[in-house]
């Protein structure tokens, strides 16, 4: 998708399950600061990647002549 | 008896004649089947005629008294066939053979069926009208022979309206007697000489109705055998549609009438034309009926992969969406939100003022981004 992104090589169904990864180990708890603030971060990333690619898609679908 | 004779010993003409008349005499009366090839009345108590046979070329002269001749009702006529009662006589002071004849008796036409039939059933036997020997007819001949009468309607009715239909059509005509005494031998031998062109690759007998009497020759054992062994396809149109003659039987073909022939051996070419258009608009049909069924195919596809697609990037964002308010809710962002903030250094976060040695690198996290600092003074 976007070159922009640094996870765009990453491909939209690996970055969905990572994501929901994230969330699974938010949601466990027992961990430290550190970790929830990275692990935010890298959630926060890769909903943007998934974003991306979604938002991509519909624009291409929209393009495309009905 | 032997006769010796020699050019210094020869015999007297008066004692060949004599001979002669011996030998023919001792025939006596027979009973003789012909046709009469001529016959002119003329007056006199002795009339004269020909007697030809049905077949093949051999006549001969009859005499008979006038009376026997009027004797037979109706009248004799040139054509006919009969049977003679009669003496083979010769006429010495001539030097000429005839038959004097004391009854003529017309062969009837239930006599003449009769024969027809027997000749039918003998032919039949021997497989001659078999539909396994019948010769396809070229789809469009090179060349129609055509045997027919002179100034024939029965020849005008074939051409005309086989150019009618293919104006190209190419003919080979010969124009023969088509009834009378030498009607089989000049078929046959217009037969034989269509048959042997190579570019003649159908023959059409063709002839008007007529008596039947007149269509005997066309029921003739040699003529229908000259038709068998032909090997040029033989097609018939003798008459009008009642008329059969054995003909019929023996022709690969049977047309009712010389313009039915006509229609059997060319192709109408504006019908062709028109089944060829015919055929060109039913492919066209099928073709363009299986694009136009395609092309709905094709997008009834892409309307449903689009409308897939669609909804399982809507759905995509909805999930996008949930998954990362969890990650917010889970996360410190809340704290932060309310204007806490959380210092790391080296990527740990910093609970001791001792963590931090001087000129260290602060990452400070507040709710919507990032500081970065450097420690310059010792609190500690």
């Amino acid at each position: 998708m976007t070159k922009t992104n640094p996870a765009s090589d990453i491909s939209y169904e690996d970055a969905r399950a990572a994501l929901t990864e994230v969330v699974k180990s938010l949601e466990a708890g027992g961990i430290s600061l550190e970790e929830s603030l990275a692990l935010w971060e890298k959630g926060e990333q890769l909903a943007a990647t998934c974003r991306v690619w979604l938002e991509g898609a519909q624009n291409r679908l929209d393009s495309a002549p009905e | 008896m032997t006769l010796q004779t020699s050019p210094e010993e020869p015999a007297p003409l008066r004692q060949i004649a004599r001979i002669l008349n011996d030998y023919i005499g001792r025939l006596g009366s027979i009973w003789v089947e012909g046709q009469i090839a001529q016959l002119r009345r003329r007056p006199g108590a002795q009339q004269y005629l020909t007697l030809r046979d049905t077949d093949e070329q051999f006549s001969v002269s009859v005499v008979i008294s006038a009376a026997a001749l009027d004797a037979v009702t109706p009248a004799i006529e040139e054509g006919q066939r009969v049977v003679v009662f009669a003496k083979p006589e010769y006429w010495a002071s001539q030097g000429t053979l005839h038959l004097r004849a004391r009854e003529i008796r017309p062969v009837g036409v239930g006599t003449l069926l009769e024969q027809l039939e027997r000749l039918k059933q003998v032919l039949t036997a021997e497989g001659l009208f078999s539909p396994d020997r019948k010769k396809p007819l070229p789809f469009l001949p090179q060349r129609i022979g055509l045997i027919c009468g002179r100034a024939a309607a029965a020849k005008d009715d074939v051409l005309v309206n086989s150019r009618l239909r293919w104006p190209g059509v190419s003919f080979e005509v010969r124009e023969v007697a088509v009834q009378g005494v030498s009607c089989v031998t000049e078929v046959t031998e217009a037969l034989a000489e269509l048959d042997a062109l190579a570019q003649v690759d159908v023959i059409v007998i063709a002839r008007g109705g007529g008596s039947f009497e007149d269509l005997l020759p066309f029921s003739n054992e040699a003529l229908i055998r000259a038709v068998s062994g032909c090997h040029t396809p033989v097609v018939s149109a003798i008459g009008h549609e009642q008329d059969s003659p054995l003909l019929d039987l023996v022709a690969d073909l049977r047309a009712s009438t010389p313009t039915d022939a006509a229609k059997r051996i060319v192709p109408d070419v504006s019908e062709e034309l028109r089944a060829i258009a015919q055929l060109q608009q039913r492919g066209h049909r099928v073709v363009s009926n299986r694009v136009e069924q395609d092309t709905r195919f094709i997008d009834e596809s892409r309307r449903r992969i689009r409308s897939t697609i669609t909804s399982r990037v809507q759905h995509g964002l909805v999930e996008i969406d949930q998954l990362s308010a969890r990650v917010r809710a889970l996360s410190p962002a809340a704290t932060l939100d309310r204007g806490y903030s959380i210092v790391q250094h080296a990527g740990v976060v910093v609970r001791d003022p001792q963590e931090v040695p001087m000129l260290g690198e602060l990452r400070i996290r507040v709710a919507r981004g990032e500081l970065t600092a450097t420690r310059t003074k010792d609190e500690s």
